[in-house]
């Protein structure tokens, strides 16, 4: 309450953060080509070359930067951490500006630093940890990637068997991870480890802050179905790691792990609008008339694009009227996975064989990137089924799946 | 695409309407709920004439969104489109669309007021019902000088509530082109005719008029922009009562899936049940910020324009209806397919809701055009032009 004196007021903000950003960035319409030239890509997931991915990396980095330094980025946090100690509501507030104007697009890496890993090592780390990282990962000099995922614990995460043995001072860690986006850029891996095989399994996990420099860490891309790699499979092989860089305490790894997934659901509200948009821009100039029935389904399109920004817009209102976001924010990465197909079958058909077949032409074959892009984003970050479990027991407050008794098959 | 420059704030329900819907939900649950709608429905009337009274006078319900000098409250239309969707719920029975969001919003659009001096303060009050013919369904109504003033000829259907009401305004053709008309019922010259319908809860009527007394209402020319923009305000409207019927299939689905039990477990606990009510409180939820947008666009033109916000809000809503109905009779087995039980009731109301104001592809056509959706329309002119057999 005390800091309702020198808040801002969220109009005072919109319009300051307005103007911060007219003096750092052109804007995006300004900075937009004509329809037929410029860039055409609109891939899901980069398809990036390690060398790519450094340079891209390095962009959004001094962009970032810049945000911290000049007081616009870590919004939320203290003082002591370079921040504003504004509410929650605020970052979302800050986001809707930018969006109008030309700032590099961040990566995943970077909201998993920023929004993921810092609030979680803020509520589980140590002092010292707080000290060292806190800073350098909000000003993303140092970015943090998932060890989470493993080949047979996909959905149901709490079934990890890469292990951490207590040896010394420190832990020996061993196992395979997969689905990891940024490990190549990443200074910090947070993995998801079994600590004690012999115990309930939730109980016997812990969480770790692994140096991805480390001997032992070997980080191979994954080839996905676009063709190209945006994710990696991580061996680790014996890394030792000191307690120092342990994550909570030994066997509460899932509640540090829970408390970073929560933060996920929030940030999924603009997903795929800059496709979806870019696709109506498509029925707009395509050099023929469009059929009625094609401009039924681009309507749907537009009409799933205002829809889903309303939904982002009503999580914000909740957050700056101090309320935590309900079903609106639930519902959001659904929607936008949906809102993803819709613009692969718009662009199917106004495309037709150049969907298929690549003539050269701007921005035809181009759509390939998200046709084969978009199921990825159904299966990241919690699938769709998933979600409607979320939804129905969470949200509906239906009734759990009955639970197999421990250690029994499925 | 549509540019999207709002406070979140105002998409937020504000106390004075989280007070309005309390005091409505509760004084619905007492005077209408399942069986009472039935009764009401097919009384003469079609609705309960103290329960209009009490919503008009006890609650201002009729007056919200009108201004004070002709009796109302001076609120607007997100106010409305709260207690509608409260109406919409229990499909309150009361001819609130045609009178007070149709008719009041065609006398209010056409800027004639002397036409709203004498009419909208009954409106308010409920003393009188109006609606408007020939509004969508362009009828045949052609208006003519008489000796004594102007005469109504020709016929319009689908008029809702349009056998009851006290007054009709009348999108009809004059020698100078489309213009506005009021009609009062005790002027005699209109045939009505009751259809047989879908949905008991709204009526609907074919009038014939034959010689009709009428006073022109609003300038000569600027019927057909009142026509749109009195479609609009009702098509928001409707989606603030379809939002209320979603929500209330949510709702009693929600109960229902933990009481009933099948296989020895709750049937709201197999997958199979939750992930299609995950699915469906995605689209109610897509409907609630669609409806809300329509309102506030309605309210205040400077959030966006209302006929693409209303025409999106329709189409969201009348699926996420045309879902919720569905899935409310399917889950509740079969129970559901009972006459006695109220599910049919809503299914009868999503499906005539839907054809209402225009079917959803019509929505979408109209999107498309407005926004610009259509392609390189100069090549079908050059096609048309070198091959005139098209």
């Amino acid at each position: 309450m005390t800091r309702a004196n020198r808040a801002p007021t969220p109009e005072e903000f919109r319009t300051a953060a307005r103007r911060w950003l007219s003096g750092v960035a052109p804007r995006r319409d300004s900075a937009g080509q004509e329809w037929g030239s410029g860039d055409d890509s609109v891939a899901v997931f980069e398809n990036w070359t390690a060398d790519e991915e450094r340079a891209h990396t390095e962009r959004i980095r001094a962009w970032e930067r810049t945000r911290y330094d000049q007081g616009w980025g870590a919004l939320g946090w203290p003082e002591e951490y370079g921040g504003r100690e504004l509410p929650a509501s605020y970052e979302q507030l800050y986001r809707a500006e930018e969006a109008a104007f030309d700032v590099p697009r961040r990566t995943e890496v970077f909201p998993v630093t920023q929004q993921l890993v810092a609030p979680a090592i803020r509520v589980w780390g140590t002092e010292e940890q707080r000290r060292s990282l806190l800073r350098p990962m909000l000003r993303t000099d140092e970015l943090a990637c998932q060890l989470f995922s493993e080949t047979e614990a996909g959905s149901d995460l709490a079934a990890v068997r890469t292990s951490a043995v207590r040896e010394g001072e420190g832990w020996i860690v061993r196992g395979h991870k997969v689905w990891t986006s940024g490990a190549r850029v990443a200074t910090w891996g947070v993995a998801v480890c079994r600590t004690d095989p012999d115990v309930p399994r939730h109980a016997g996990i812990t969480v770790f802050l692994i140096r991805m420099d480390a001997p032992g860490v070997t980080i191979r891309p994954i080839r996905q179905m676009t063709g190209g790699s945006s994710f990696n499979e991580v061996y680790l092989d014996d890394v030792r790691v000191p307690d120092g860089d342990r994550l909570g305490p030994v066997g509460q790894g899932w509640r540090v792990t829970l408390s970073v997934l929560a933060a996920e659901r929030l940030d999924s509200g603009a997903l795929g609008l800059d496709n979806a948009d870019r696709a109506l821009a498509l029925a707009r100039n395509l050099p023929r008339p469009l059929t009625g029935g094609e401009q039924q389904q681009a309507a749907d399109l537009v009409v799933r694009t205002l829809v889903q920004r309303l939904i982002g817009l009503r999580v914000t209102a909740a957050l700056v009227a101090g309320r935590e976001p309900g079903a609106e924010a639930s519902v959001g990465k659904l929607y936008a996975t949906a809102t993803m197909r819709a613009t692969t079958d718009l662009v199917q058909q106004l495309l037709g064989p150049r969907l298929a077949a690549d003539t050269g032409e701007w921005g035809t074959f181009a759509w390939t990137e998200h046709l084969l892009g978009a199921p990825g984003y159904s299966i990241a970050g919690g699938s769709d089924e998933i979600q409607r479990n979320i939804l129905a027991e969470r949200v509906l407050r239906l009734p759990k799946e009955p639970k197999y008794p421990e250690g029994e098959a499925r | 695409m549509i540019q999207l420059d709002v406070d979140p704030e105002l998409l937020r329900q504000t106390d004075e309407q989280r007070q309005l819907r309390d005091v409505l939900r509760e004084f619905l649950a007492q005077t209408c709920g399942p069986e009472e709608v039935r009764e009401q429905s097919a009384g003469p009337r079609g609705f309960d004439r103290s329960l209009w009274d009490r919503l008009a006078g006890e609650i201002g319900v009729h007056g919200l969104a009108l201004p004070e000098e002709y009796g109302g409250a001076g609120g607007s239309f997100r106010e409305l489109a709260v207690a509608l969707e409260e109406t919409g719920r229990v499909l309150c029975p009361a001819p609130l669309l045609s009178s007070v969001v149709l008719a009041a919003h065609a006398l209010l659009a056409s800027g004639d007021r002397r036409a709203c001096e004498r009419w909208l303060p009954g409106i308010a009050t409920g003393t009188l019902t109006a609606t408007v013919a020939g509004f969508l369904h362009s009828g045949t109504v052609v208006a003519e000088r008489g000796p004594d003033g102007w005469l109504l000829r020709g016929e319009a259907d689908f008029v809702p509530d349009g056998e009851g009401a006290d007054l009709l305004l009348v999108a009809a053709r004059a020698p100078d082109g489309p213009r506005l008309f009021a009609c009062e019922s005790d002027a005699g010259g209109v045939d009505r005719t009751p259809r047989r319908l879908l949905d008991p809860t709204r009526r609907q009527a074919l009038l014939r008029f034959r010689g009709a007394p009428a006073v022109p209402v609003g300038d000569a020319g600027e019927a057909p922009g009142v026509v749109e923009g009195v479609l609009d305000a009702g098509r928001t409207g409707l989606t603030a009562e379809q939002l209320g019927g979603c929500a209330h299939a949510l709702d009693a689905l929600l109960e229902f899936v933990v009481q009933r039990t099948q296989f020895g477990r709750q049937i709201g606990s197999f997958q199979a049940v939750k992930h299609r009510l995950a699915d469906l409180l995605v689209e109610v939820e897509a409907a609630r910020s669609a409806s809300t947008y329509a309102a506030l666009c309605l309210a205040d033109p400077d959030a966006g324009e209302p006929r693409v916000a209303a025409g999106a809000a329709a189409v969201v809503c009348s699926a996420a209806y045309r879902r919720a109905v569905a899935e409310y009779v399917q889950f509740h087995g079969g129970i559901g397919f009972t006459w006695e039980h109220p599910a049919h009731l809503y299914v009868r109301r999503a499906r005539a809701d839907e054809a209402l104001f225009g079917t959803s592809d019509d929505h979408r056509l109209r999107l498309a055009g407005f926004l610009g959706l259509v392609g390189d329309r100069s090549q079908v002119v050059d096609r048309a032009a070198s091959h005139p057999e098209h």
